[in-house]
């Protein structure tokens, strides 16, 4: 076994509250595929492929959820406390692989394994513990209902503080197609994960282990700690510490690609009411960070009498592609979705894309006025706790733009802002055109955190409205380069104070693992990550014609920018230039 | 020309906006140095450091020093990791 692993993985069944395997609960792994596919995200979909986990229900209790860790959690580098969660979406019916930071990694690890491994469905609501006493399965039946952040202080109370503790909401209980798993208030947002372990019937996860990894080279490991944590307070992370990702809400609003009314416009006139920059003149602020972190990008305002946690994401979804820019209603709605356990990206697609349906007349609430409009803050809320119960017009809003757009028809799904069922983020493909491409081959759908493809188009090596074939190269880079990341596990946020990143990489997991590693091998880790994905979603159905985006951005060029216009012909070709290079 | 800052170099900056001359984009990041301390950190002679980036009036981004510039352009000083 090499350093900085345990060599093995757990697998539980949750149906009769014991291990199928007995007491050979700690399922062992090869060197080979530990080195083959790191962790995190990589080892996740690797066991997944092995759990035959492509060709089942997503939500049926066979369906494995994967809790996957990494070498370097627990270990000094900054901002490697963190963990993946990898499933089938039971939004997209593709691979979800979904990341969240903090103690929760270190006490998973400390468990004694390298992922946990959970399938079957509990007889009741429950509870998953696992610590030095062994693996047990508790009632949880008085927390149904419970927000995420109600639900892991009750665990703590009943448990004990030091459990460090991951749960859904009353969204995950309920299904809906894109809940998360909730940890120390972040999550592992995307896809829906939390509606997998809702159809499990766990309400959460509590954890505490006693059992640490030995290092390497704990000498090397200790001075490239330092270093990292250096240049971690130096101007490559200066946005994140000092705005935080809220930043961007201005910059993509004065370049025309912050999406808008459910991507009618790239601009938002009242985009400023929602920046930190003036969130800052109205609320007191204040920072934290995930455990092990030296960032600290997490900027938390206050509302109320508590505080929200700010990122562009919920901003903008909840925000500007609602075409809400009162604050307050922007604010609560991003704290509902965290309390009820929501992906505030699709929970504001699907809410914004509904917005332009009831616009059209295609969808009708029951009520005399269609309250569902554009720029409302109170519908805004009102859908978000819809959503969270299912009760109303929210039980077809909790099944994702791409289903609502089925059962709306006028072939509305040519503005249903999705890629393979999961909503875009908030970069406007069509000023953001090598974005436009990542979006397109997402394995998991359109995603900005497994393809990095912004950065190519906030640089001099493209047009980013006018991209041409030069480009793929670049999108292929960024997107192995986040598997790598997810893999190791180590934060984004710091990948601009790398030098050559490969080369570092390898000196890291070298100096935990003792592998001699090198930054080619590392490459190739990556493209084999980004292929076991693919390998995933072709098992699980996938066609060439998923990787486009929707009619609305190759049809119509945006109202203010002319320039900002991306053809069928030009994203297929781009495409088709993807799956050449890639090999596919 | 017309320089606008964006997210940190504005802040940094303490001003969303403000007009220089310069003929290069080397020589208006110099001139910025010179004129507005805060933002040497950001400066490395004629160049921004690899976490920021020039735009040239909302179109093409920028990074040689020798781009020539003329009076009528608009410059936007921001973030290159546009991380979300």
């Amino acid at each position: 076994m090499p350093f900085g692993y345990h060599g093995c993985y757990l697998r539980i069944d949750v149906s009769n509250g014991t291990s199928r395997l007995g007491t050979s609960q700690y399922v062992p792994l090869s060197d080979t595929i530990l080195r083959q596919y790191l962790g995190g995200s990589g080892l996740g979909v690797k066991l997944l492929l092995d759990e035959g986990a492509a060709a089942m229900d997503p939500l049926a209790p066979e369906a494995p959820l994967v809790f996957a860790f990494s070498p370097l959690v627990g270990s000094p580098l900054t901002t490697s406390a963190k963990f993946a969660v990898v499933s089938k979406s039971p939004l997209t019916g593709r691979v979800n692989d979904s990341l969240a930071s903090s103690g929760f990694a270190i006490a998973g690890k400390r468990c004694g394994c390298d992922a946990i491994v959970v399938v079957g469905r509990a007889a009741e609501l429950s509870v998953l513990v696992i610590d030095e006493t062994g693996i047990r399965i508790e009632p949880a039946r008085e927390y149904r209902g419970a927000t995420c952040q109600e639900t892991e202080s009750g665990l703590k109370a009943r448990l004990g503080a030091t459990y460090r503790i991951a749960s859904i909401g009353p969204a995950g209980e309920n299904l809906v197609r894109y809940a998360t798993i909730s940890h120390d208030g972040r999550h592992a947002g995307r896809g829906g994960s939390g509606a997998v372990l809702g159809s499990k019937n766990i309400k959460a996860i509590a954890l505490r282990g006693t059992q640490r990894a030995e290092w390497a080279n704990p000498g090397e490991l200790t001075t490239i700690s330092k270093s990292l944590s250096k240049r971690s307070f130096g101007p490559a992370t200066a946005k994140y510490r000092e705005l935080g990702t809220a930043t961007n809400l201005l910059t993509f609003n004065r370049f025309g690609a912050l999406p808008t009314r459910n991507f009618q416009s790239g601009t938002f006139d009242e985009a400023a009411n929602l920046s930190p920059e003036q969130l800052s003149t109205t609320r007191s602020k204040t920072r934290e960070s995930c455990v092990s972190c030296t960032i600290g990008c997490e900027h938390i305002y206050s509302l109320g009498r508590g505080g929200v946690r700010v990122e562009y994401e919920s901003l903008f979804a909840l925000g500007s592609l609602c075409g809400v820019s009162d604050s307050e209603a922007v604010l609560r709605a991003s704290k509902r979705c965290d309390e009820l356990g929501l992906d505030t990206i699709s929970t504001g697609g699907t809410i914004a894309f509904a917005m332009e349906c009831v616009e059209r007349g295609w969808i009708h609430t029951n009520e005399d006025e269609p309250w569902l409009t554009f720029g409302s803050g109170d519908a805004l809320l009102r859908a978000i706790d819809l959503i969270g119960s299912r009760q109303g017009i929210g039980d077809l809003l909790a099944e994702g733009s791409r289903r609502v757009a089925n059962v709306v028809g006028h072939n509305s799904i040519a503005f249903a802002p999705q890629v393979k069922g999961l909503e875009i983020p908030g970069y406007e493909p069509r000023a953001l055109q090598t974005m436009a491409l990542g979006f397109a081959v997402g394995a998991r759908g359109a995603d900005h955190n497994r393809s990095g493809a912004y950065e190519v188009d906030f640089s001099d090596k493209v047009d980013r409205r006018n991209v041409t074939l030069d480009a793929v190269h670049h999108a292929i880079d960024t997107e192995d380069k986040a598997a790598l990341m997810d893999s190791m596990i180590i934060c984004k946020f710091l990948r601009g104070v790398f030098e050559d990143f490969h080369a570092e990489a390898a000196e890291m997991l070298r100096s935990v693992t003792g592998w001699d590693m090198s930054a080619d091998e590392l490459r190739e880790t990556a493209k084999r990550i980004v292929s076991a994905k693919r390998q995933f979603n072709l098992l699980a159905g996938w066609t060439p014609a998923e990787d486009t985006l929707p009619e609305r951005f190759l049809s119509t060029p945006l109202p203010n920018d002319p320039q900002a216009s991306l053809s069928r012909e030009r994203l297929d070709a781009l495409v088709a230039e993807y799956h050449r290079q890639r090999g596919w | 020309m017309h320089v606008e800052f964006l997210g940190v170099p504005r802040q940094r900056a303490g001003v969303s906006q403000l007009e220089i001359h310069a003929v290069t984009l080397g020589q208006l990041l110099g001139t910025l140095a010179t004129q507005i301390p805060p933002l040497r950190e950001f400066i490395a002679g004629d160049r921004l450091h690899s976490s920021f980036i020039a735009n040239l009036n909302g179109g093409l981004f920028i990074s040689d020093p020798s781009t020539p510039l003329v009076n009528e352009d608009r410059v936007l000083i921001l973030s290159a990791d546009a991380g979300g």
